[in-house]
């Protein structure tokens, strides 16, 4: 792919609400994931291997955990003369007063508007985080220019069954052409149907129609999502589909969220994201060695660097600088960067955030469909603090 | 923070003490400890202390060297006003620029040091493990008004013989300089690192260059020279944890004390951290199989198999049925099913294949060479 001839924009505002607390004080692109990612690093990871340096990333506040995670971009080489990285903070108009949202109509994709004429790119595509996966966007971008649709999006080939309400799927025609992007509830899917093609929120258009379809919102006078507008394009011009065969995790809630950290603990699945030959970056970072401690087991898990480990863990995902004392229990759990358990204490589908104590002898239990959530920061020394969901 | 003060950091020596494992790269570049390299931790020194301008001489396979250190940016020596500066053998037309010992590579280049025009210059090795803060080094050598200060750190009278050690007076002023010596006047030993005044010292070799050529080494040479011209010149005693890793056997033994989560090295203190090269790599991976046991991990490793007392450095897999026991396994090395490593240094991307053994003991460490393949029969 040509230098500067596509454009990303990674779109940070999405529905956040059912993965509270975990959300509470980040979006979801921000979302630890699989040792020692974010969210956020998927989709920007995609774009990187496809050789694009013009990225923007809107996040919906003041988008402090992005900045400090992106910081200059130089982790993914976006630090660079020619385009690079720019942020575009406070998008969420939930959060916005009355009189400063009434300035906001008609120019609300400005700064959108501004970075793609900017890029000087000839194809952009606009993609979020809450579907997890490795895609190869040169070849996206070949699928595009071979047919004739202005827009082309990505499906996944899924199970109806696995669906989730919160879920989006294409409607394809007999020649794979999606002529509509609608709630999976919606889509009355006929019972004996196998497949259905889940919506992955990528977008591919020429750079010119994408403006065009900004300007046009802005005259509107439009406030809504990104996200809506490109279903929106979809609908008015159908689009092409193209379909994503590698892993996906599909993260809208708590229960998915864990679940999806869960399965690339199965080898076939953590191989397959991260390592096939795109590789994902992240931000870098100087931690120790992890230390196994004499009399610990540590088993079908995976685990960041820096950490300390004496009790027994399996089937988890720890991230990094994460302490774990002697005689404690640690099974199906999703323990977060700089967290320490005490000794002796019994954790089981659980998913503890970042920097969170948890003291001696405590049990922490959850069930698979309904985890367990320690939120940010959180001492927790007493039974009685602990509010089990079963 | 030090702009008087520039660092050289020697890092051209062959290393042949460490045979296989420097036949492809520089003593300085190999790794240590699961994820460093050796050279990491004087560079971090440098950055830690506030040393921002740094040369690193290099000479002896320098490729590897090269682009671990880069730009500096891993260890935030991509400084606009200075930064790191990797400094290789190059021809002018007073002939090429190779050089013998560490004198003379200061003397090779000094058209870089002259460019810096530094007041003091800090001469550092590569090839040691320690963390120490130059700057208070340079605190004591302007305190002391010294000419040159050495950093010397206590040994017993055995090791003794094996350093150059420094006789000072009751003011820590050295003199006497005696070279591996058999009856040892002293406890403090040469660690190699120098604070020289850089005018004095540019005066010295210049003048030993111009004339007879002397001035190859700084301590069969530079020191005695000194004190026989009466300069001040002041030790510097350290007393933290310092390891030279220039044989299999050190390397090795420092290794397994790295391992000791009471080592005085204290390599988890965040205020004095040390960095490596920044890589992306997905976290280990311990299957069902695994069973670890006193030791250290990284990123990227992937163990089926027993790992007992040892390090795995970044992208090594253990197979299933493996173990590996009292050894430092170095990056991306592929161990088999059913092997077992026991006191032994496995270079970088060896690969050794099933039911293999490679087996030493506490005082001969067994040593795969890098890229070297054992016990795979060739289709």
């Amino acid at each position: 792919m040509k230098r500067g001839s596509v454009s990303a924009i990674i779109n940070l505002v999405e529905p956040w609400e059912a993965l509270e607390p975990l959300t509470a004080a980040r979006p979801v692109g921000m979302l630890p994931f699989g040792g020692r990612y974010r969210l956020l690093d998927f989709p920007l990871s995609s774009a990187i291997n496809a050789g694009i340096q013009n990225v923007m990333v809107t996040s919906p506040r003041s988008g402090r955990s992005v900045s400090d995670h992106l910081r200059s971009g130089r982790d993914w080489n976006l630090d660079t003369i020619r385009g690079g990285l720019f942020m575009y903070p406070y998008n969420d108009l939930k959060l916005v007063a009355p009189e400063k949202k009434a300035t906001l109509i008609h120019h609300y994709y400005d700064n959108s508007i501004l970075f793609l004429k900017r890029s000087h790119s000839e194809y952009s595509v606009v993609m979020s985080t809450r579907n997890v996966g490795n895609i190869d966007l040169k070849a996206l971008l070949r699928y595009h220019e071979e047919r004739d649709n202005p827009v082309t999006t990505v499906y996944k080939s899924v199970d109806p069954k696995l669906l989730m309400p919160q879920n989006t799927i294409l409607q394809l025609t007999d020649k794979g052409m999606a002529t509509a992007v609608m709630p999976a509830e919606k889509a009355k899917l006929p019972k004996t149907a196998k497949k259905a093609a889940k919506n992955m929120d990528i977008y591919l258009m020429s750079t010119v129609d994408l403006i065009e379809i900004l300007d046009e919102a802005n005259r509107r006078g439009d406030l809504i999502s990104l996200e809506e507008l490109m279903k929106q394009a979809v609908i008015q011009h159908n689009a092409n589909a193209f379909e994503y065969t590698g892993f996906q995790a599909n993260i809208h809630d708590l229960a998915s969220y864990f679940a999806a950290n869960m399965s690339i603990l199965d080898e076939a699945n953590f191989r397959a994201l991260f390592y096939s030959s795109r590789r994902i970056y992240t931000k870098v970072k100087n931690e120790v060695p992890t230390f196994f401690a004499e009399g610990s087991q540590f088993r079908a898990s995976l685990c960041g660097t820096g950490g300390y480990i004496e009790g027994q863990v399996d089937h988890s995902v720890i991230f990094r600088n994460v302490l774990i004392n002697r005689g404690s229990q640690i099974k199906d759990a999703v323990i977060m960067q700089g967290t320490r358990i005490g000794a002796g204490t019994k954790i089981e589908n659980v998913i503890i955030d970042k920097n969170v104590v948890i003291g001696p002898n405590l049990i922490l239990k959850g069930t698979p469909t309904e985890p367990l959530v320690i939120s940010k920061g959180q001492h927790i020394f007493r039974q009685t603090e602990v509010v089990t969901s079963d | 923070m030090n702009d008087d003060m520039l660092g050289i950091i020697l890092a051209g020596g062959q290393g042949t003490r460490l045979g296989k494992l420097t036949k492809g790269t520089a003593k300085p570049a190999v790794p240590f400890g699961g994820r460093y390299r050796i050279i990491d931790f004087t560079l971090s020194n440098c950055a830690n202390s506030g040393v921002n301008t740094v040369g690193v001489i290099t000479q002896y396979q320098p490729l590897e060297l090269n682009a671990h250190i880069g730009n500096g940016a891993s260890w935030g020596l991509d400084d606009l006003n200075g930064g790191v500066t990797v400094l290789q053998p190059y021809s002018s037309s007073e002939g090429e620029k190779f050089f013998e010992g560490t004198a003379h590579a200061i003397y090779q280049n000094i058209e870089y040091i002259d460019q810096q025009n530094p007041k003091y210059l800090l001469v550092l090795s590569g090839d040691h493990i320690y963390k120490m803060d130059y700057d208070a080094m340079l605190d004591y050598h302007k305190a002391k008004k010294a000419s040159l200060t050495v950093g010397v750190i206590p040994v017993t009278k055995q090791e003794a013989k094996r350093f150059g050690m420094m006789n000072t007076d009751e003011t820590d002023r050295i003199i006497e300089f005696e070279e591996k010596p058999e009856h040892p006047k002293s406890d403090k030993a040469s660690m190699g690192i120098y604070i020289f005044n850089w005018p004095t010292l540019r005066d010295y070799l210049v003048k030993s260059y111009a004339t007879d050529k002397s001035m190859e080494d700084f301590g069969k040479n530079v020191i005695p020279s000194y004190l026989a011209h009466n300069e001040s010149v002041y030790a510097y005693a350290f007393k933290g944890y310092w390891r030279d890793v220039g044989t299999i056997q050190s390397l090795w033994q420092a290794n397994m004390e790295f391992l000791s989560p009471h080592n005085r090295l204290n390599i988890g203190d965040n205020n004095w951290r040390i960095y490596s090269k920044a890589q992306v790599l997905p976290p280990m991976f311990l299957t069902e199989t695994s069973q670890v046991n006193n030791s250290m991990i990284v990123d990227s490793c992937y163990v089926a198999g027993e790992v007992d007392h040892s390090i795995l450095s970044q992208r090594v897999s253990v197979g299933m049925g493996s173990r590996v026991v009292d050894s430092m396994v170095m990056p991306g090395a592929t161990i088999g099913k059913n092997v077992v490593i026991d006191h032994a240094l496995i270079g970088e991307e060896a690969v050794i294949g099933d039911d293999a053994i490679v087996k030493g003991t506490a005082t001969d460490i067994a040593v795969v060479g890098y890229d070297e393949v054992v016990g795979v029969e060739k289709p």
